[in-house]
């Protein structure tokens, strides 16, 4: 089959994978740069396009906000520790909570046989399709009269809904490739149906359990739009919230701006490069089906 | 995956069954496991769309309360009359639809390319996911300082390639604005397109690739005879799920654009957080976030009667 000539489909293939490798790294790479800049060389026409005088002055500033060179629009940056400590701890709640909701649910799905369990799924596929914009109205004014208004109950009570569906889904899949043997055995054994699942199916589900975590972590960590609506103070107000007052404020300066970006990005960031394979297998079995 | 342990013998099923969940009974005993998700879910999601309707039908703006009362369907009637919300409409519509046939396109050509074996693939494979890990919020900003006017590395780029000879203000251009918020957007949901098409592509057989080679199919017909008919059904659902999400989309264009210049990237999300919570127009915000649940609704009916008639969904 191979032709002589230069081999067209191998340059082909090299070209398109350098432009995909570009376009992911060029404008991740010019936020990154600008993080480390000081605020001269990022307004030095044309740009450095690497940092000449690296500081990390844009980052201590999140620290010690009156320090460091007193920068611009120090109270924005003041936000940026709570602002981390809200999302850490509204995304953790989270990841929790769907498990603890889910896999009840799931273990059903995935092991007995019962009359309605199509509609069911249908009913958890269904809820995942509507849209944030359309329930969060109604979601402000029934968390404004239970006084849940800028607090991690608002926050967590509206992830929850959305990453439950999914987290049902990946769990039920995940599940059934166990094989149920593991459970007879177990019963067979005389442990009771709480042991076996916390001592051997909960165990080997691990993989699982960890993939609808980071998934309910992640659509926690990232969202805005109820972050925005439903908190208003450093009580709850998560780091996208304070990251978009950083675009929107026009006394912060661009390095700033940039480092809050950059903050904002390293937990997700992390969780998927440490759980990449995990991730993509839920992400392809969750949507394709 | 589901499929291989589903195919147990019967008797081994039931074995494991019967019995094991107690005096209840499988069927009860598997709702009573649903009970907790159904009871968050039915209250967070149900509930909330019941009272949305029923809000849409009123007068109620928080900033006259007395003013509150039932007007029936004139806030939908009023909405086909009013300029902000046709604008918006056709801005949501017109992002979908340069989002959706972008990020096709691309992730496309990046599944085939990942398909494909040449030195790097792993790497390209491990990157290929950062965008999906960017929060929306940060997306915006990192794009909104790629197009500054002043010191953007856009400009700086094009000028030192002498493409400019002076810097351009995209972002107050409407059109440039608009199209940067579609790729924008673009970048930020490519990966999870490129994932599915990918997990499409890696269960085509390769000796159909095989077959098709003795046939003297080239590689246009082999992609059209082989890799297409194949990927229909993994496209379809890229398709209406990028649709989707773009169709929704909020937090790119709200850091990026706010919404302008003027109000030429103002989605129909935009407009609606704007009608209820900046003019605090419940009633009407209301109307919006319906329309937006009628079309997503018919959306997803449409995905999940597809799927259901292939027999994907399996219980």
């Amino acid at each position: 089959m191979r032709r002589r000539g230069l081999p067209w489909r191998k340059i082909v293939v090299y070209v398109l994978a350098a432009f995909f490798a570009l376009w992911i790294i060029l404008p991740f790479y010019w936020i990154i740069a600008t993080s480390f800049m000081t605020e001269a060389d990022a307004l030095s026409t044309p740009p450095d396009w690497i940092p000449t005088n690296p500081t990390l002055d844009n980052y201590l500033a999140f620290i010690d906000p009156s320090g460091a060179g007193a920068l611009l629009g120090s109270r924005a940056a003041e936000a940026i520790p709570y602002a981390l400590l809200n999302s850490a701890v509204v995304a953790s709640m989270t990841a929790v909570l769907n498990l603890a909701l889910g896999i009840s649910a799931a273990y059903a799905f995935a092991r007995m046989k019962f009359r309605g369990s199509q509609v069911l799924l249908m009913v958890y596929l269904a809820t995942r399709m509507v849209p944030g914009v359309a329930i969060i109205i109604p979601f402000y004014l029934v968390m404004r009269s239970l006084n849940l208004l800028d607090t991690y109950g608002a926050l967590v009570l509206s992830y929850t809904t959305f990453a439950l569906p999914f987290t049902i889904w990946i769990l039920k899949d995940y599940f059934r490739t166990i094989p149920s043997e593991i459970e007879d055995a177990a019963r067979v054994d005389g442990c009771s149906w709480w042991r076996m699942m916390r001592s051997v199916f909960l165990p080997i589900a691990a993989p699982g359990l960890v993939a609808a975590a980071i998934f309910s972590f992640m659509t926690a960590w990232n969202e805005f739009m109820f972050a925005l609506y439903l908190t208003s103070t450093a009580n709850a107000q998560t780091i996208p919230v304070i990251a978009a007052n950083f675009a929107t404020d026009l006394n912060v300066s661009f390095t700033s701006m940039a480092a809050a970006g950059v903050v904002a990005v390293i937990p997700p960031l992390i969780l998927v490069l440490i759980f990449q394979r995990l991730i993509v297998h839920g992400l392809a079995s969750g949507a394709v089906r | 995956m589901s499929t291989a342990t589903s195919q147990r013998p019967v008797s081994a099923r039931r074995k494991s069954g019967s019995g094991m969940y107690g005096r209840l009974g499988e069927g009860p005993m598997a709702y009573l496991m649903n009970v907790p998700a159904l009871v968050v879910i039915l209250s967070l999601i149900a509930f909330p769309i019941g009272y949305s309707f029923w809000l849409s039908l009123q007068r109620y703006n928080l900033k006259q309360p007395g003013l509150r009362r039932f007007l029936g369907l004139s806030n939908y009637i009023e909405l086909f009359g009013d300029a902000a919300f046709r604008n918006s409409i056709t801005v949501s519509a017109a992002f979908a639809l340069v989002v959706v046939s972008m990020t096709i396109v691309m992730a496309m050509t990046a599944a085939l390319v990942l398909n494909e074996s040449f030195f790097g693939r792993g790497f390209l494979r491990s990157l290929i996911l950062l965008p999906w890990a960017m929060p929306g919020v940060v997306n915006g900003l990192m794009w909104r300082w790629i197009f500054d006017a002043k010191v953007g590395a856009l400009n700086g780029a094009l000028a030192s390639l002498g493409f400019i000879d002076s810097y351009q203000a995209w972002l107050t251009s409407p059109v440039a604005a608009f199209f940067i918020a579609c790729v924008a957007e673009v970048w930020n949901i490519l990966p999870l397109a490129v994932i599915i098409l990918l997990a499409g592509l890696s269960t085509i057989p390769n000796e159909l690739y095989d077959a098709a080679r003795v046939d003297r199919a080239n590689i246009v017909q082999r992609f059209q005879h082989v890799t297409l008919p194949w990927m229909l059904h993994p496209l379809l659902v890229v398709l209406i799920l990028m649709t989707m999400t773009s169709f929704r989309a909020f937090d790119v264009v709200y850091v990026l654009t706010g919404g302008g210049p003027g109000d030429a990237t103002n989605v129909i999300a935009l407009q609606t957080a704007r009608t209820a919570f900046a003019f605090t127009d419940f009633g009407r915000g209301n109307a919006y976030a319906y329309i937006i649940t009628l079309v997503t609704l018919l959306i997803s009916v449409i995905y999940i009667s597809f799927l259901y008639r292939r027999g994907k969904v399996d219980v």
